[in-house]
């Protein structure tokens, strides 16, 4: 459902993105890992075109896109089929927890209010935050942000979820409240991109996983192949060290 | 010997053409804020040419003297347009005023309000983006509302400026209260003039105080969001 043909980025000199091409399914759950600045919430980005990519081909359900002339129409379209969790939520300062779900409904898919709402309300409680309708983001802590954030992104019914580091800004504490709420999502069939820095969380749940470096997909497969029985030198050295990373942690307690 | 009149009576009087004033006031606030939006979405929307004659318009404005910027519309822009065949000799010096001020509260606000659109976070253009709100939806539901909270209390500073700067434009032979309060206080050879400026002062108080009153009402309903200026996205 997701097709991406040889994706380039680059900011002035430094190229971002050295053509990645990428396949995904209807009810796909891809997960991209690698270090950090090698393009991997750059291509969630890109593919709604909240960066412009400067080259590439993408299909998208029904939509055909060259980035070389893409025009506005398609932009909204692209958007509009797709929706993002953003690392730092980004959720609407000036509306409520439940107006936050409701709107785009309302402005992008001109939903009755009534319809948005009990939308809205059912999302609310699936993310256990019903509670909260009436609070502004400023009052929630960064955790419930975030599952605010999960809930007005499946409020539109997208084709596909992009989720960009989604547990990178919260304490350790809230980490978990959020996963599980991820992971309820992807068993409801719709298909996901996630960027994390999660491994365990990126085992488990994925069926796909996409290890980057410098801006190319160094190697893509089922997790057990990834993370077991990798035969690329450099996805085994970038688990090694992030492994040898969390045990020392461990140890340290 | 002339007869001095009453505090009552120079009350009376002053009022008779406090209409003038909040004319010259009401329009070059309204004027100057619609100005003030036009040349920030210039500047914020980066269109060349028109974005370097604002930078102009905008320092000029904040650097000319109120008093010469009121000379230069009134004494200066005619014979000026003339040149181009544009002919407005008869500007009443009321009008004047208000090209004047407006042009000034709208340089001033220019800046305000530029600093009050940067400060919203990025992050919140992203989400209406990443959603498909076009421009106008996503300039009305999200970013205008949290430019507002932002804006406000420079805005009451600009206005309490342009409040003050109206006082100015006896200069131009406008008959406000200012220029009353200078009639009344010549009648009587000077004699009271400060009882006829202490009541001008106060009834610019009194007039301030409503501006003030009306820009803390403002503040008062956008305070809920509880916005951090947009530097901290909050949350962890």
């Amino acid at each position: 459902m997701l097709n991406i043909q040889n994706l380039k980025l680059s900011f002035g000199e430094k190229e971002v993105l050295k053509g990645v091409d990428l396949n995904v399914n209807k009810g796909d759950v891809v997960t991209f890992i690698g270090p950090s600045g090698t393009g991997k919430t750059t291509i969630l980005k890109c593919i709604n075109y909240l960066v412009e990519p400067h080259e590439g081909q993408m299909q998208i359900g029904d939509i055909n896109i060259d980035f070389k002339n893409i025009n506005k129409k398609e932009t909204l379209k692209l958007r509009r089929n797709t929706a993002m969790v953003f690392q730092q939520f980004n959720l609407f300062k000036n509306k409520t927890v439940l107006e936050n779900v409701m709107d785009a409904q309302i402005a992008v898919q001109k939903k009755s209010k009534k319809e948005a709402y009990d939308k809205s309300i059912d999302l609310l409680g699936k993310v256990g935050l019903l509670d909260k309708e009436k609070d502004y983001p400023s009052k929630l802590s960064g955790g419930q942000q975030q599952r605010v954030s999960i809930a007005r992104a499946l409020a539109v019914e997208p084709d596909i979820i992009l989720f960009d580091e989604p547990t990178s800004s919260l304490d350790p504490e809230l980490v978990d409240e959020v996963l599980k709420v991820i992971e309820r999502v992807a068993k409801t069939g719709v298909t996901i991109l996630l960027v994390t820095h999660e491994m365990d969380f990126a085992r488990k749940i994925s069926n796909k996983v996409v290890f980057m470096e410098k801006g190319k997909v160094v190697e893509e497969g089922p997790p057990q192949q990834i993370f077991e029985n990798s035969q690329n030198e450099r996805t085994k050295k970038f688990l090694r060290k992030f492994y040898a990373k969390t045990n020392e942690m461990v140890e340290a307690k | 010997m002339v007869e001095a009149p009453s505090t009552i009576d120079i009350i009376s009087l002053l009022l008779q053409v406090a209409h003038i004033t909040l004319y010259i006031l009401i329009i070059s606030a309204v004027l100057g804020l619609l100005l003030g939006s036009f040349l920030t979405m210039i500047i914020v929307k980066n269109i060349p040419i028109l974005k370097q004659l604002t930078t102009v318009l905008s320092s000029f404005t904040r650097s000319v003297p109120i008093i010469i910027q009121l000379f230069i519309v009134y004494y200066a822009i005619p014979p000026l347009l003339s040149n181009f065949g544009i002919n407005v000799s008869n500007l009443s010096a009321v009008a004047a005023s208000i090209v004047a001020l407006t042009l000034y509260h709208g340089g001033y606000l220019t800046e305000v309000l530029r600093a009050a659109y940067k400060a919203v976070d990025k992050g919140q253009h992203e989400a209406a983006d990443s959603f498909g709100y076009t421009p106008i939806q996503k300039f009305f539901r999200i970013i205008l509302p949290q430019v507002v909270p932002v804006g406000l209390p420079g805005w009451g500073n600009a206005l309490i400026h342009l409040i003050h700067d109206t006082s100015l434009v006896f200069a131009l032979g406008v008959a406000d209260i200012m220029g009353r309060a200078e009639l009344i206080a010549a009648a009587s050879y000077g004699m009271n003039q400060v009882q006829v400026f202490i009541i001008v002062a106060v009834i610019y108080i009194v007039v301030t105080f409503l501006s003030d009153g009306l820009v803390r009402l403002l503040e008062k309903r956008t305070k809920k969001y509880k916005l951090d200026s947009g530097l901290n996205a909050g949350g962890a």
